[in-house]
């Protein structure tokens, strides 16, 4: 089993500055491993982390003024918190894919789709034209694209939203990476072409053995693509359970997250919500971050630090202190 | 009161507010309020000509040995003075057309005003004030007059697309779809929203306006001497700028005063902008 | 490449070239209308209250009055669709030649400018927006808007007292043609020029590449592991210039109207000194004739700036 992982992320803090002297940590204690072709899910809300997650994952902290303030990312090996500039080089494309956030402002706008595929397959700059176009017209095909041809030639402003989430695509499996991080791909389309983008990545991941890591805050759509589900919380990585089951899954939180899903209200019922906020970046209580929200909270709660998560069975990890207490020990 | 400007200051761009303000402010009040403290008259030969600064003149005196702080205090009523009207006037105009061509229907009249509009501001505006003043004439009065009628066509453009996009947002497409009047309409939703934007073009237009009157009296087509005017001051001293710099510098560290506060100003409130 | 008109891209451009040339006939409209509109008689203006019935009436045939407004106009635009834009009453020259003579000078000394100040604004520009460092941001701004504040005049004058009246380094006095002989009186002004310039132009850069900084294809660049140099222009500076050329050809008009000052301040005998002088002896036809030449020239470089900033950067609007 241990041979099988991919990567493992160790306690992860992240930090950012805000001014010369100002820290604020915006992940605390984040840990998942994925395994090899494995197709997870890291869901949270919006200011938990899981977007600096991922940056951590391809190198770009630096970019806002965020840094690694302890843990580890091993990758087949390789440290990637200590790696340097040549290392990334290494890494980043040819070992580890990109899908960005926005599909809309994803593509460069002044490369047409050409350009920008051939950047993506030909990093070297080495390969010899004829090689590179035959390439990025099968990346096309393959994201199901129609007259690759015509794309080619074609400025991302003339492309659809969806047609532009599948050109990235394209550019992030080019070098046939063995992990694929998506950081909410699917954000600003329509539920239908968001449908066909997570067949597309399912597809991929058969294909390719590829593991991906899928962010999104919808745990409707993680729990429907997903093999496993890790949730994010505040800075932390509070519960990892498999997607089937996550009806029993051991954190007031994920059972919270999955409660508040619109589909479960029948007609005329009340929606069900998650009381309060989640704790301001940076003002994170001592304790459970979710105390205040929790609806079993105890003062035990509040004192005892539950993170990093620990091992509850063979694939569920969970942060409550009293799961036991609560969900009275899962099978 | 202190504790308020202070805490203005600490919102970001408000010192440069402050401190643009309080530039601005000071220039106009002690210009205006010259007569009280100041003995010489702005065209009182009071010694020799080109008498260095002293404790008497701290400024100097010009070549006809007229008191230079007297001139530059007393030129700004023109400068600031004709400055404000030469951009109210096309600010009230332009806004008031680039109002009305956002509501026009009539196809001929909208592309007619539209192509003058556009062909107005082709020009530079430097240039076709100086062209206008061959048909109209030098002086400061001639000057407004000339900002009046070729200024007005930059607010129209920015009123009149700011207007548009106000016309399409959601809340005043339903008050159309409810009936609401055109006139109510006008007054509560574009009006307000129209002139914020053309108000904002106004303060950064100042500083181009104040270079333009001083640059046309610099050329001896604005102010007619002996009226005390910055840009001509100027060029009064350009023939003695070796041996009397005071004759030149002076006015023009004045000018310099005056549009950099209102720069000052229009930074700030960019910066502030971009803050929120 | 060959352009057809069919596609959206042909579409587009001859779109805008059609409304580049009516703006330009409107040009000719205002110029026209400013001589006619404007209250009082031309003629008699400019031959003073003492001056003779018949010399007057000589005079007003001379510029074309002495018929209807209409027929005026039709007769304008058949001079002027031949080019002729009608000769000096004070050299009796042509207004054609004395543009062809004088400009040449002007576009020198402009075109020296522009092209220093582009040089100079793309490193300031993109080195201190990619920082993005809010110290050094504000303080660049806040130094350029005090020389943008400064009128180029003023600029000029403290400039002539340190380099021409204490020092001997740049006669205001005497040009002489010839490169690179009048280097020695060009250098100052395409040096001031330079300077306000590089403030405006390089302020709109630096906010341009603060936009493009937080981009999320420059994300995806990084993590493409482009080369550096592939990276500064595809996704630092080619996304980034748009605004920048916009505004550059945006001020080339600004600088033609420049130009009639520094030209006046440094006895440049270039267009700019030449309409001065026009305006003082208030001779109309030159005076029309660089009105309608100036408005012409800004609204083809607005033109072509618009079209190669689209060419370059497909998200401006054309």
């Amino acid at each position: 089993m241990k041979d099988n992982v991919l990567a493992t992320i160790q306690d992860l803090r992240i930090d950012v500055r805000v001014t010369r002297r100002i820290r604020l940590r915006i992940v605390d204690t984040a840990s998942l491993t994925i395994q090899k072709g494995q197709l997870l899910g890291l869901i949270g809300e919006s200011g938990s982390g899981k977007t600096m997650l991922c940056r951590a994952l391809v190198g770009t902290l630096n970019r806002r003024g965020a840094y690694i303030e302890s843990g580890s990312i091993d990758f087949e090996g390789i440290d990637l918190v200590k790696a340097k500039k040549k290392d990334w080089r290494n890494i980043r494309g040819h070992k580890i894919g990109y899908i960005p956030q926005s599909a809309l402002a994803g593509p460069n706008p002044v490369m047409r789709i050409g350009a920008q595929l051939a950047e993506a397959i030909n990093q070297s700059g080495k390969k010899p034209s004829d090689e590179v176009r035959r390439r990025a017209l099968e990346l096309l095909e393959l994201v199901q694209i129609r007259r690759p041809e015509v794309v080619l030639k074609q400025y991302p402003y003339e492309l659809s939203g969806g047609m532009k989430q599948r050109v990235m695509i394209a550019c992030a499996i080019a070098q046939n990476p063995k992990l694929i991080v998506a950081d909410e791909p699917t954000t600003g389309l329509d539920v239908t072409v968001q449908a066909e983008i997570m067949e597309l990545l399912r597809s991929i991941r058969k294909e390719f053995d590829t593991s991906i890591i899928l962010v999104s805050h919808d745990l409707q759509l993680i729990n429907s693509v997903c093999d496993d589900i890790v949730v994010m919380h505040a800075g932390a990585t509070i519960e990892k359970v498999p997607s089937s089951k996550v009806t029993a899954a051991l954190h007031p939180y994920t059972h919270a997250l999955y409660d508040s899903r619109i589909d479960l209200v029948e007609p005329r019922g009340k929606l069900r919500t998650i009381k309060g906020q989640p704790p301001s970046v940076g003002k994170w209580p001592t304790g459970c971050r979710f105390a205040d929200r929790c609806d079993f909270v105890k003062d035990v709660c509040r004192t005892t630090d539950p993170t990093p998560f620990a091992q509850v069975n063979e694939n569920q990890w969970s942060a409550c202190i009293r799961h036991k207490e609560i969900y009275g020990g899962a099978k | 009161m202190i504790k308020r400007i202070r805490d203005y200051a600490a919102l970001p761009g408000g010192f440069g507010i402050i401190v643009g303000v309080s530039m601005f402010l000071s220039i106009t009040v002690i210009g205006f309020a010259r007569p009280i403290f100041i003995p010489y008259a702005p065209d009182e030969l009071v010694g020799d000509g080109l008498a260095a600064p002293s404790w008497q003149h701290p400024f100097g005196l010009d070549q006809l040995g007229r008191d230079m702080l007297s001139r530059v205090l007393a030129a700004v009523p023109a400068d600031i003075g004709v400055a404000f009207l030469g951009v109210s006037i096309p600010l009230f105009i332009g806004t008031l057309i680039g109002i009305l061509l956002a509501f026009a229907k009539n196809k001929v009249f909208l592309s007619l005003v539209g192509s003058i509009i556009d062909g107005i501001n082709a020009f530079p505006l430097l240039i076709i004030a100086i062209a206008m003043v061959t048909f109209l004439g030098p002086g400061l009065f001639n000057v407004v007059i000339i900002l009046a009628l070729m200024n007005w066509a930059r607010y129209a453009r920015i009123a009149r697309t700011r207007a548009q996009i106000v016309l399409r947002e959601n809340y005043v497409e339903a008050a159309r779809l409810m009936g609401y009047p055109r006139r109510k309409i006008i007054f509560k939703h574009v009006t307000p929203n129209v002139s914020s934007e053309t108000l904002a073009y106004a303060l950064s237009d100042f500083i181009l306006v104040i270079v333009i009157i001083s640059g046309l009296s610099f050329l001896g087509l604005g102010a007619r001497p002996p009226a005390a005017e910055w840009g001509s001051m100027i060029a009064d001293g350009r023939v003695f700028l070796g041996e009397a710099w005071w004759i030149t510098v002076f006015p023009g560290l004045a000018l310099c005063w005056s549009a950099i506060s209102i720069s000052l100003i229009v930074e700030g409130l960019s910066r502030r902008d971009r803050a929120s | 490449m060959k352009l057809k008109l069919n596609t959206p891209l042909g579409r587009k451009i001859f779109g805008r070239t059609i409304r580049a040339f009516s703006i330009s006939f409107w040009v000719m409209v205002i110029a026209f209308a400013l001589m006619r509109v404007t209250p009082g008689d031309p003629a008699s203006a400019r031959l003073g209250a003492g001056a003779e019935e018949e010399a007057i009436e000589a005079l007003r045939e001379q510029l074309g009055l002495n018929v209807n407004p209409f027929q005026q106009f039709i007769n304008y635009i058949r001079d002027l669709s031949q080019g002729d834009l009608g000769t000096s009453l004070v050299s009796g020259l042509p207004v054609g030649e004395i543009i062809s003579k004088t400009f040449p000078l002007t576009l020198t000394y402009i075109a020296f400018s522009f092209f220093f100040a582009f040089l100079i604004s793309i490193p300031i520009g993109v080195l201190i927006g990619w920082s993005n460092k809010a110290s050094w941001v504000y303080s660049f701004r806040t130094f350029t808007s005090v020389v943008i504040a400064t009128p180029n005049f003023f600029i000029a004058m403290v400039a002539i007292l340190f380099f021409s009246v204490q020092r001997d380094w740049a006669p205001v006095f005497g040009y002489e043609p010839g490169f690179p002989g009048n280097m020695k009186y060009l250098w100052l002004p395409i040096a001031i020029n330079t300077l306000i310039l590089v403030s405006i132009i390089s302020r709109v850069l630096l906010a341009s590449v603060i936009d493009t900084r937080s981009e999320e294809f420059v994300e995806t660049g990084i993590i493409r592991g482009v080369s550096r140099i592939r990276f500064f222009w595809f996704y630092i500076l080619k996304p980034s210039l748009a605004p920048t050329i916009v505004l550059m050809s945006y001020m080339a008009g600004t600088m033609l109207g420049a130009t009639v000052i520094l030209e006046t301040i440094f006895s440049l005998p270039g267009i700019g000194r030449e309409l001065v002088g026009a305006v003082l002896a208030s001779d109309y036809p030159v005076v029309q004739g660089i009105l309608i030449f100036f408005g012409v020239i800004t609204v083809f470089l607005s033109f072509f700036g618009d079209l190669f900033a689209y060419l370059l950067d497909r998200r401006v609007k054309l």
